[in-house]
């Protein structure tokens, strides 16, 4: 069966390679011994091909050596665990770092110390209200119970704790 | 250790595959740190240098990609490869030295998937099974781009051929 250009181009390769069976490479064979275009190009290939073979191996510089040396010294003394580096942990790097510069403006800075002590003394206005109320409080607690007694009689007059004894 | 065993195989095949010294240079050393910060996922039933090569290959083409609008042109070949062929004759000498130039530029015309196999196959000697293994493609894939890439390769060097005579 005759064969054209492209069908040739597709089998050069496995031609040139001797993997093609026997029938497959006579067809070839022919088209190439009938065909100067399909011909140059098969020595072409052969000539691309053992310039391929031809370039030598190159050596690597004693510079880049050097440095593919000093990779793994570098990971063993790193001082950062394999874990802590995981992307997952980033929010929670960035929100601890937030917080430390928050404190280190509370401590360090003057205008830090200023607005710290106006917090101190809110905190310090906060607290005398609330002793004060808690102080009230206590005094209220006692009035009530100077007041228990009479209490106690106005509410068994009006049967409201007969009622509930009932229950 | 592997800077022994495996630091001339990828450098040359990022030399082959870059085709700038600098590039290949800093290429390979970019896989190496790969390749240490991987090592803890390799599987000890798989074959080393294949996967190696695998992590070469994508490291390869990934940069490729990347940088492909920042790349300079391709470095002339070392001066060994002209110097082995001295001894064949001075006429035949030429015209191999200057295939192998042509074909040295020309390799960086073809894609980055079609240059990896052609260079595994026709410049390191790589068997069929080796490269379909390594970039995990069926055999027949691989046998079909190494052609494509010869004849690319084939046309560029029959065109100049045409020119001379």
């Amino acid at each position: 069966m005759g064969m054209n250009d492209a069908h040739v181009e597709e089998l050069l390769s496995a031609y040139l390679e001797g993997g093609l069976d026997e029938s497959r490479s006579a067809d070839v064979g022919r088209h190439l011994a009938s065909c100067p275009d399909c011909g140059l190009l098969l020595e072409a290939m052969k000539d691309a091909r053992e310039a391929l073979g031809a370039l030598p191996e190159v050596e690597p510089s004693p510079a880049l050596l050097r440095r593919l040396y000093a990779i793994p010294e570098k990971r063993r003394f790193r001082l950062v665990p394999d874990f802590l580096l995981r992307p997952s942990l980033q929010p929670v790097f960035a929100g601890a770092t937030a917080l430390l510069v928050f404190v280190s403006f509370l401590a360090f800075s003057p205008g830090g110390r200023t607005f710290q002590k106006s917090i101190n003394r809110q905190l310090h206005v906060g607290y005398s209200k609330a002793e004060r109320l808690y102080a009230k409080a206590g005094s209220l607690t006692d009035e009530m119970g100077s007041y228990k007694e009479t209490i106690l009689g106005s509410l068994k007059n009006m049967k409201l704790l007969k009622k509930g004894g009932e229950k | 250790m592997l800077v022994n065993a495996y630091s001339k195989k990828v450098f040359n095949m990022a030399y082959q595959f870059s085709g700038s010294s600098q590039e290949a240079e800093d290429m390979t050393q970019e896989i190496f740190l790969k390749l240490y910060n991987s090592l803890r996922k390799y599987d000890f039933a798989r074959n080393f240098t294949a996967w190696l090569l695998t992590l070469t290959k994508n490291h390869l083409i990934d940069e490729y990609r990347r940088t492909k609008w920042e790349r300079t042109q391709r470095n002339e070949f070392n001066d060994r490869a002209i110097a082995q062929d001295a001894f064949s004759g001075p006429e035949r000498s030429i015209v191999r030295e200057e295939n192998k130039k042509l074909v040295w530029e020309s390799l960086d015309r073809l894609s980055p998937e079609i240059r990896m196999t052609v260079i595994l196959r026709d410049i390191q000697g790589r068997t069929y099974e080796e490269i379909a293994e390594s970039l995990g493609l069926p055999v027949g894939t691989v046998k079909s781009r190494v052609n494509r890439g010869r004849l690319q390769l084939a046309r560029v060097l029959k065109d100049r051929q045409r020119e001379w005579a």
